[in-house]
């Protein structure tokens, strides 16, 4: 499959080669690529979502078999026919502040995209366990979103989607950490900071990720007090049609290093 | 409007290339107001065919009343040495100008057509005895075919300028060989030829035409292109950052004038705003629907 961009601008300065990596939160397999594309000893895709399991395996781990290739060319890939898995994937079910690692067991931690879906009680769990699985000298690359502007009209959505997300579960769906704030929480880690960057400004929020929100808020609305529930679903549907798609916001790499 | 070297030509060629099919669907009036409104942003560089139906023909009148101003490309999809003979007769008498700066091998698609232009009868024989004779200033290719084959090209025609090829945010976002146009940047910047950007700004392909007859299509572009003043700028300021020399206009006369404002107000892009584009474009088309994230 396609390695995003945001994907190879977070990896590429970055030694990939021969580690053994664990892809924290694994989503629909971008960064698991990445890893595996840069010559990854061993990647552990660590997810607590059967579905973003599943897709991870589909779009990753199926070698010469690319779900991005729609238009039907040959592929390249050598593929003897047996087993057309990537021995080198490991997709893991379980959740992160219980990592199935032993300690000091991996020499890279990407977290693409991933603490934004933390609240600060799970980010901080997910942190301590990311310093455990860690060998010294390991490197983490944790890239995440600014809290967006205050005049951005996605907020709204996410809003929304927030206010279900408390009602439904008791905690937010998305927290938008400040790079400063997650530098410092790493770097009180134990963490070396080694270098920031700018992944995507602005962020394009396209009408498929507005969707998908939407969707996600509507799913969330579902399992809240009735008259709530309601409220926040139609709220959602018609904030996503309201805002179609926006461009807002920044994406950001951070590099970190354990000492040896 | 700024200008770049054209390889080794040693024309400098303005950021924006004026295709001129766009001439095609006007009247001559509406054709010579054309062509006097992009020479009045400063456009030195205008492209034409002569299988862009009457674009030849409609050009002819401002481009031999402004001749010294105009850097003129022109093409041939013949690839014997009599045809390409032919051709270029042609298109100098429905230009009316005695030699072309640019003629160039017109959409080479397979391995068979550069044996054959290479060849010793092929079409580049009779290019060379043009230049001699100063029929023709210099020799380049334009290709939408494998980025391989244009490669290829590269490395066989010795006396290559300038290659036309296909770039774009869609293009870019796709890692595998069939769309690693990047490289083919990257080779003719290693060799000094020209680089000249096409489908800088397709949005994607039309509806069937069961769908969608092609008399009702709204724009006379072979693919769908982004029409939004926002967005023409964003696919200008991209095709031009990656470092072609030229970026060629969209071949709908609607589209144009948008193109010479962004072109004529370009200052570059930096590399997060060229990723938003690329991830921007890459969801849009993604076959893996609910990603919240990029």
């Amino acid at each position: 499959m396609n390695v995003p961009e945001t994907v190879a601008t977070a990896l590429d300065d970055r030694e990939v080669a021969g580690t053994r990596c664990l892809e924290a939160g694994a989503g629909a397999g971008n960064a698991t690529a990445g890893l595996l594309a840069n010559g990854a000893a061993r990647v552990y895709a660590v997810t607590d979502d059967s579905e973003h399991a599943r897709t991870t395996r589909r779009r990753v781990g199926d070698v010469g078999d690319d779900t991005d290739d729609s238009g039907g060319g040959d592929s390249n890939d050598t593929d003897d026919g047996t087993d057309s898995r990537d021995d080198r994937l490991a997709v893991v079910e379980a959740d992160l502040r219980a990592v199935p690692l032993p300690d000091d067991s991996v020499d890279l931690i990407t977290a693409h995209g991933l603490c934004n879906v933390l609240d600060p009680a799970a980010l901080s769990a997910v942190a301590e366990e990311f310093s455990r699985v860690a060998a010294a000298g390991a490197r983490l690359v944790v890239d995440d979103y600014d809290p967006l502007p205050d005049g951005a009209a996605i907020r709204e959505l996410f809003a929304v989607e927030n206010a279900a997300s408390e009602l439904a579960r008791g905690r937010p769906a998305l927290t938008f950490y400040p790079a400063a704030f997650l530098r410092r929480l790493f770097a009180g880690r134990g963490w070396e900071f080694e270098r920031e960057r700018t992944l995507l400004e602005p962020v394009p929020w396209t009408e498929s990720h507005v969707a998908a929100h939407a969707d996600e808020a509507v799913s969330m609305a579902a399992e809240c007090p009735e008259g709530a529930g309601d409220a926040l679903a139609a709220a959602s549907r018609g904030l996503a049609s309201e805002i179609g798609s926006e461009s807002v916001g920044r994406m950001y790499s951070l590099a970190f290093r354990l000492p040896r | 409007m700024q200008t770049r070297s054209l390889g080794d030509t040693g024309h400098d060629s303005t950021v924006m290339t004026f295709g001129a099919i766009a001439l095609n669907w006007l009247e001559q009036e509406g054709a010579n107001q054309l062509v006097e409104h992009v020479l009045d942003y400063g456009v030195n560089h205008v492209d034409v065919a002569p299988t862009y139906g009457d674009a030849e023909l409609k050009l002819g009148p401002k481009l031999r009343q402004h001749r010294e101003e105009i850097f003129l490309g022109c093409k041939t999809q013949e690839r014997t040495y009599e045809g390409a003979w032919r051709t270029l007769d042609r298109s100098l008498n429905r230009l009316g100008v005695d030699a072309i700066d640019l003629y160039q091998v017109h959409g080479l698609e397979y391995d068979e057509e550069l044996d054959a232009i290479t060849g010793d009868d092929g079409a580049l024989a009779a290019f060379r005895e043009a230049k001699e004779q100063g029929l023709i200033d210099h020799i380049g290719l334009t290709s939408h075919g494998h980025p391989d084959l244009v490669l290829d090209a590269l490395d066989r025609i010795d006396d290559l300028e300038s290659v036309m090829f296909p770039l774009n945010p869609v293009v870019a976002g796709k890692d595998d060989d069939e769309h690693d146009y990047e490289a083919v940047l990257a080779r003719a910047d290693e060799r000094n030829v020209g680089t000249l950007g096409i489908k800088a700004f397709a949005g994607g392909t039309w509806p069937s035409t069961d769908e969608l007859p092609e008399s009702d299509r709204p724009f006379a572009n072979w693919y769908r292109p982004v029409t939004a003043p926002d967005e023409i700028r964003e696919r200008f300021d991209f095709a031009a950052a990656q470092g072609l020399t030229s970026v060629v206009s969209a071949g709908d006369p609607k589209l144009v004038t948008m193109i010479l404002e962004a072109a004529a107000d370009y200052d570059g892009m930096d590399e997060a705003a060229r990723r938003s584009l690329i991830e921007r474009v890459r969801h849009d088309e993604s076959p893996v629907p609910e990603q919240l994230h990029h």
